[in-house]
């Protein structure tokens, strides 16, 4: 009677009804990753445009305003107010009412007619990075592309010396929810699933259910398989909704085999829910676990490429984003969503997620004392 | 001729840190005798209970359950035994039907045998009109029945109760009795801890654990023989009056009154053969208890480990 599972089919059906007994935790499961899905693909939005702009023009020709026509037209920036005054210009960007201030000096057209440099001056309030860079990008655009006319009008040529002609792969039209939905899949995904197996188990020690299972003869790995198996069925059910939004409310292609997107997934959760296990057999209480997968799941906000890129960090957060699942998934997503990788061509990732969901699985198993102490 | 041997304690030892929870228990309970386990709280009686389940590894010594060692065949006994923890640790979130079938499972019973097992133990246990209930909302009584259905849905050979009626009405209190003693008397070994002496009473063997050790173990009628409950010279005395907190304050400043306790309406003194019922009579009337009834009695349980108690604490003074 010594099968190496027994115990699995009662602990499964077990975890089922209890699951379904409670939507609270089916509840917690879906809606977070769900908000977190709307709110990254609908709210933040890093392509920045129509910024607020204040205009000090102390030119006031046809010319000039013609120059602030032309930086409203990059869509870059939208004119909020007139100001008149370099410090009514400087106390509009430091009171946060403008990003930008774009100073035309009275001798603009003058210079412009002379072939003397004209100058704009503008001001980029540089409290964040993004916007300050696309503010400085467009308005240095805006310059350099005007400037390369009238020197071209006058060299009398039609074609550019030397042309770039960038084509941008994949996500053609820069589109940052193409960016971030993927990322935010593998983030929304191992909350659910870690605090589940987590607090599952936790649940039992805190309620005395656990001595009832340590004293019958089941074995660990039937155990633990029958705590996973229902989890490891409703996050797949959760990834496939969150597919699915990502798919036809936010319009991110899924270029690559949907097999291999599921297979991802699945080694994905398997490998999270393998952790929310093991941190729930070595935590005492409710407290602990929660606090434990907090501490675990914080660096793969940071460090698993979600937002920051992880080739720009330094070398050993690079390291520890090696070690961080999340990292994997994102990439893979990335790859299989984006540019159609296939499995072969991201092997590598797949194996290592293969290693990790079957390392710590096994580790839950053998580190799961049948005593209480 | 005796019966078997069902477990078997020798020397069994707990240490956690530099505290000794359980300090060389030895005892033997047989097969189908109720074990009464008493001592007070924190003296280490659920520690030896969860030792012998498997749940604990003993620092020293050795248990045996039906000839498997406790330490080292814990998947040989595990069929055997059932337990029942303190807190009848059952799913809240599923109704009384599903903790019986899933425990039912859990110990590997399906199809017709997992059907045949549930009908019994509903039967046995009248649980019938609260099949569909869930277990949070069941009253104490009724979740500690439910709960010892789930521990015995497997037959066991051996129950352990760990205080199954802390907090249960009198009439649960009686009517599990009477279920253990079906049980007993069906070969089934039981071993029962509980801080009530009319519980105790009914136990065929009781051991009683203070301070980490065995301080006796034995039939309840021998134990009440005992020496040291016995003092020579000396005997027991029921005495039923009105206002026993002041007749106990009176008879206790009395010479040759040992010791004095209240029991409900009537107190148990022990005091020196020679001392005539006509002299505590005159006393109590010093302190206007008009009228008493006196009769001498039997140790009880109680009157046991109470001696016993004192005994050990003398010891170590």
């Amino acid at each position: 009677m010594k099968t190496p599972f027994r115990g699995f089919t009662a602990i499964l059906l077990k975890e089922f009804t209890v699951i379904f007994r409670d939507p609270t935790t089916l509840f917690f499961m879906f809606f977070p990753p769900l908000i977190q899905i709307i709110a990254f693909g609908y709210a933040l939005d890093n392509d920045v445009k129509h910024m607020a702009t204040v205009v000090l023009n102390q030119d006031r020709t046809a010319e000039s305003r013609q120059w602030v026509e032309k930086f409203v037209d990059t869509q870059t920036f939208r004119v909020v107010a007139e100001v008149n005054s370099v410090d009514e210009l400087s106390s509009a960007i430091r009171a946060g009412k403008a990003y930008v201030g774009l100073q035309i000096p009275p001798d603009f057209t003058r210079n412009l007619h002379a072939g003397r440099g004209a100058q704009v001056q503008v001001l980029i309030d540089g409290s964040s990075s993004t916007i300050a860079l696309q503010a400085l990008q467009t308005s240095m655009g805006l310059a350099l592309r005007e400037s390369l006319t009238t020197v071209m009008r006058e060299a009398r040529r039609t074609e550019m010396p030397i042309e770039v002609r960038p084509q941008i792969l994949y996500n053609p039209t820069m589109k940052s929810a193409n960016f971030f939905v993927p990322g935010v899949m593998g983030i929304a995904l191992q909350i659910a699933t870690v605090f589940a197996t987590a607090l599952s188990l936790v649940r039992e020690r805190e309620r005395g259910t656990l001595e009832n299972l340590l004293v019958a003869p089941l074995s660990r790995w039937g155990f633990m398989l029958g705590k996973l198996t229902p989890y490891l069925l409703i996050s797949m059910t959760m990834a496939t909704c969150i597919f699915l939004v990502a798919r036809w409310v936010f319009g991110i292609p899924i270029r690559g085999d949907v097999r291999a997107l599921f297979l991802a997934t699945f080694l994905y959760v398997f490998t999270m829910l393998s952790l929310g296990l093991l941190i729930s057999s070595r935590a005492q209480n409710h407290m602990q676990a929660l606090q434990m997968t907090m501490a675990l799941l914080l660096p793969a906000v940071f460090f698993s490429g979600f937002i920051f890129p992880i080739e720009t960090m330094p070398k050993f957060f690079q390291w520890i984003s090696t070690l961080i699942p999340a990292t994997y998934f994102i990439g893979l997503m990335r790859a299989i969503m984006l540019r159609g990788a296939s499995v072969a061509e991201y092997w590598f990732s797949f194996a290592v997620l293969a290693a990790m969901g079957a390392g710590l699985f096994s580790l839950c198993v053998i580190r799961f004392r049948q005593r209480i102490a | 001729m005796p019966a078997a041997t069902m477990i078997a304690c020798e020397a069994l030892t707990k240490r956690f840190g530099h505290f000794t929870a359980v300090d060389q228990v030895s005892f033997a309970v047989a097969k189908g005798s109720i074990f009464g386990f008493l001592g007070p709280n924190g003296s280490g009686k659920s520690t030896v209970i969860r030792m012998l389940c498997g749940l604990l590894e003993p620092s020293a010594g050795r248990a045996h359950i039906a000839g498997f060692d406790v330490a080292r065949q814990t998947e040989d006994i595990k069929p055997l035994i059932g337990y029942m923890s303190q807190k009848f640790s059952l799913y809240d979130e599923l109704t009384a039907h599903e903790n019986l079938n899933f425990y039912g499972r859990l110990y590997g019973l399906r199809g017709a045998g997992l059907r045949r097992r549930y009908a019994e133990l509903v039967a046995l246990t009248h649980l019938a009109p609260y099949l569909n209930r869930r277990a949070a909302l069941l009253s104490g009584g009724w979740r500690q029945r439910l709960a010892m259905a789930c521990s015995l849905m497997h037959k066991p050979s051996v129950l352990f109760l760990d205080e199954p009626t802390a907090g249960i009405d009198p009439v649960a209190r009686r009517e599990l009795w009477d279920l253990l003693f079906e049980f007993s008397s069906q070969g089934m070994t039981l071993f029962v801890t509980t801080h009530y002496m009319d519980e105790a009473e009914r136990c065929s063997h009781v051991g009683y654990i203070y301070m980490s050790k065995l301080v006796v173990c034995g039939e309840p009628d021998d134990l009440k023989q005992l020496p040291i409950v016995n003092p020579a010279n000396t005997k027991r005395l029921d005495v039923t009056c009105e206002q026993v907190t002041v007749g106990l304050q009176a008879v206790r400043q009395l010479p040759g009154v040992r010791t004095a306790t209240v029991f409900g309406q009537s107190m148990h003194l022990l005091v020196d053969a020679s001392l005539s019922e006509d002299f505590l009579r005159a006393e109590l009337a010093r302190v206007k208890i008009s009228h008493a009834d006196i009769r001498p009695i039997a140790p009880s349980l109680e009157d046991v480990f109470v001696a016993l108690t004192n005994n050990e604490n003398g010891a170590s003074a």
